[in-house]
């Protein structure tokens, strides 16, 4: 018997919030649009993709708290899954797109169950753990389908002005997938529904009390996550034509990380912000300063240590500034 | 099969060697501290470099490597790992992975990113019952048991080990008697430096020395204190042997296939509770029905 509040089943947006997400769907497009004008579009195409994964993932780890090492196993499932039907079943796109997201949220249907027992350390080593078994499954395990280290190539067919090997075409459909992404976790944290799951955050023990099935949300968050990030992986696969292991590989993991933490966890804006920088910083430097990784794990300690609420927690507090009244007078 | 049976032991030997330290601070601080691989390959490289040095003596290289490295550690210890303490969980995964990261990128500056194999010093092979045993394994092997049971004396017998083993029970009630917990702890933690630079030295002449290597031996070292139980020393200790085994097995007769074995043993291990619950429930049901 599950005991759910009814009023937690709605996503009920407020008309002010709706004239909201036009600005967020003006800045955020905008933004990238203008980028496309000082650097190559490929690149910008890619920062996109990856803005999509990190979006995903801030929803597991700033909004609910729980910090996976294994969120890429999703987005490579996602990928080799449009792939193979890209190879084997069709070569339309969106079939590829479709088969790949729904590949990834199947997986984390069932992997959620299993994950989801567990908490904190285990938790992220679990996931872990899930994530190194995909990577053997496809670079050694299913060798037979994936084709291993070779990778797979594939070419995703055209429908008159749909061609993804088109770059203009595949940055457009690519933005707009990543607002379409961007609302969706904008309606769904600022929902009753988003808001127990940040409860979850803050206190498990106090939801449960409150009378909620405090697993249900979990795990709908986790496939709601995991889906969205099997997207920008379909999406990877239809616009390079290829794949490799290295795109399921565990290290991946660190990327996604290190970009919602600069950003700011927990925050949407953060997210992209986090993406974007990040991309731009290990695109930028590491072809240009040698010993990249160290200067990586410099910059994760002064986070870690002096930087904690990111770019977007700066920003908001020095926007908030001399605007905040305390709570409670004293 | 007695070969793999060896090469098993040897693995887990290793592997026990690396995850007393992380054990320990798991157990402790809560810590999941990734900075252990960048000080048990930083120390594998430096045993390497004293060999060239030194003549190629091979014990003394090793007493040398681990004797610089304890210092490196306690420093680890004091301006990252203690900062962490009572943090957040994150907080403590990333800093640590930040310090492996430079350790790795470290080794790539100074001793280049190819890797440096180490030749077997001891030259001997058993021959027993018309199978090879180099006897190099044997005594990983053996030193492993007999450094299990001077830990559990040090643990049970001398006062810093009572008092740690204390701590991993109730911090907040040793701190209570007065005592420094902080200050035992070090003192663990560099012990526990010390033991995984031993394992990875050790284990240089059966693989080789690589920058990542460390990144690599954290994941199964990983799934060893998770089976074995967070801060359960004796755990750690016979989950290693059992995982070193499970490794030579698989590796046996499918090599790519062993690192993947471990993970599933650990995800059964995380996860027996709720197999368990769920298989009494199925039980029951079918019980009731019938």
């Amino acid at each position: 018997m599950e005991i759910t509040n009814p009023s937690t089943g709605s996503f009920s947006v407020s008309p002010l919030r709706k004239s909201l997400f036009a600005q967020d769907i003006l800045l955020i497009g905008v933004s990238f649009v203008l980028m496309a004008f000082f650097i190559p579009l490929h690149w910008v195409i890619d920062f996109t993709i990856f803005c999509i994964l990190v979006l995903s993932f801030d929803l597991l780890y700033g909004y609910m708290g729980r910090l996976s090492f294994g969120h890429v196993l999703y987005y490579g499932t996602g990928a080799y899954m449009a792939s193979l039907v890209l190879l084997h079943v069709s070569r339309n796109p969106f079939l590829a797109i479709a088969a790949g997201v729904a590949a990834g949220a199947l997986l984390a249907m069932v992997l959620g169950f299993i994950v989801l027992q567990t908490d904190g350390a285990p938790f992220a080593l679990i996931n872990l753990a899930f994530n190194q078994i995909g990577f053997w499954l496809i670079a050694s395990g299913l060798q037979a389908y994936t084709k291993g280290e070779d990778g797979l190539n594939t070419t995703a067919g055209t429908l008159g002005f749909i061609n993804f090997s088109n770059h203009p075409f595949a940055f457009g459909f690519f933005l707009v997938c990543l607002l379409l992404v961007f609302v969706l976790l904008k309606v769904f944290t600022i929902s009753p529904y988003g808001i127990t799951v940040r409860s979850i955050k803050e206190n498990e023990d106090r939801v449960k009390f409150l009378g909620y099935n405090v697993f249900y949300f979990k795990w709908f968050t986790f496939v709601l996550s995991s889906t969205l990030a099997a997207l920008p992986g379909t999406l990877f696969a239809v616009f390079y034509g290829f794949v490799a292991p290295t795109i399921i590989s565990p290290f991946g993991n660190t990327e996604v990380i290190f970009a919602v933490l600069i950003g700011g966890a927990g925050n949407l804006y953060g997210a992209i912000i986090g993406g974007v920088v990040y991309k731009l910083m290990s695109n930028y430097l590491a072809t240009n300063i040698t010993r990249w990784e160290m200067l990586l794990g410099i910059l994760l300690l002064i986070w870690v240590f002096r930087f904690r609420r990111g770019l977007t927690g700066y920003a908001w507090e020095w926007i908030l500034r001399g605007k905040r009244k305390p709570a409670v007078e004293v | 099969m007695i070969e793999t049976l060896i090469y098993g032991l040897t693995i887990g030997a290793i592997l026990y060697f690396f995850s007393i330290g992380l054990s320990i601070t798991f157990g402790t601080m809560q810590i999941v501290n990734f900075a252990h691989g960048m000080i048990y390959s930083l120390g594998v490289y430096l045993f390497l470099t004293f060999m060239a040095l030194f003549g190629k003596i091979f014990p003394f290289a090793l007493v040398l490597a681990i004797a610089a490295m304890l210092p490196i550690s306690f420093l680890i210890e004091r301006l990252v790992i203690r900062r962490l303490y009572g943090e957040s969980l994150d907080y403590a995964i990333i800093a640590t992975y930040a310090v492996l990261l430079i350790g790795a990128d470290l080794i790539k500056w100074i001793w280049g990113a190819m890797p440096q194999p180490t030749s077997d010093p001891l030259r001997i092979s058993l021959r027993f019952l018309d199978m090879n045993v180099p006897l190099y394994r044997l005594v990983v092997f053996l030193s492993a048991v007999v450094l299990f049971l001077a830990l559990r004396a040090f643990f049970n017998r001398s006062i810093i080990g009572k008092i740690v083993v204390a701590a991993l029970e109730d911090r907040a009630g040793v701190r209570g008697l007065g005592l420094d917990v902080n200050r035992y702890f070090s003192i663990v933690f560099v012990i526990g430096s010390g033991l995984a630079v031993l394992g990875g030295v050790l284990y240089a002449p059966i693989a080789t020395a690589e920058p990542y290597m460390g990144f690599h031996i954290l994941l199964v070292a990983f799934a060893v204190v998770i089976v074995g139980g967070m801060g359960n020393l004796t755990g750690t200790f016979f989950s290693a042997f059992v995982l070193g085994l499970v490794i030579a097995i698989t590796a046996r007769f499918w090599s790519q296939a062993a690192d993947t074995m471990v993970f599933a043993v650990m995800a059964l291990v995380l996860l027996k509770n709720s197999l368990l619950a769920a298989w009494r429930r199925v039980a029951k049901t079918v019980m009731g029905a019938g």
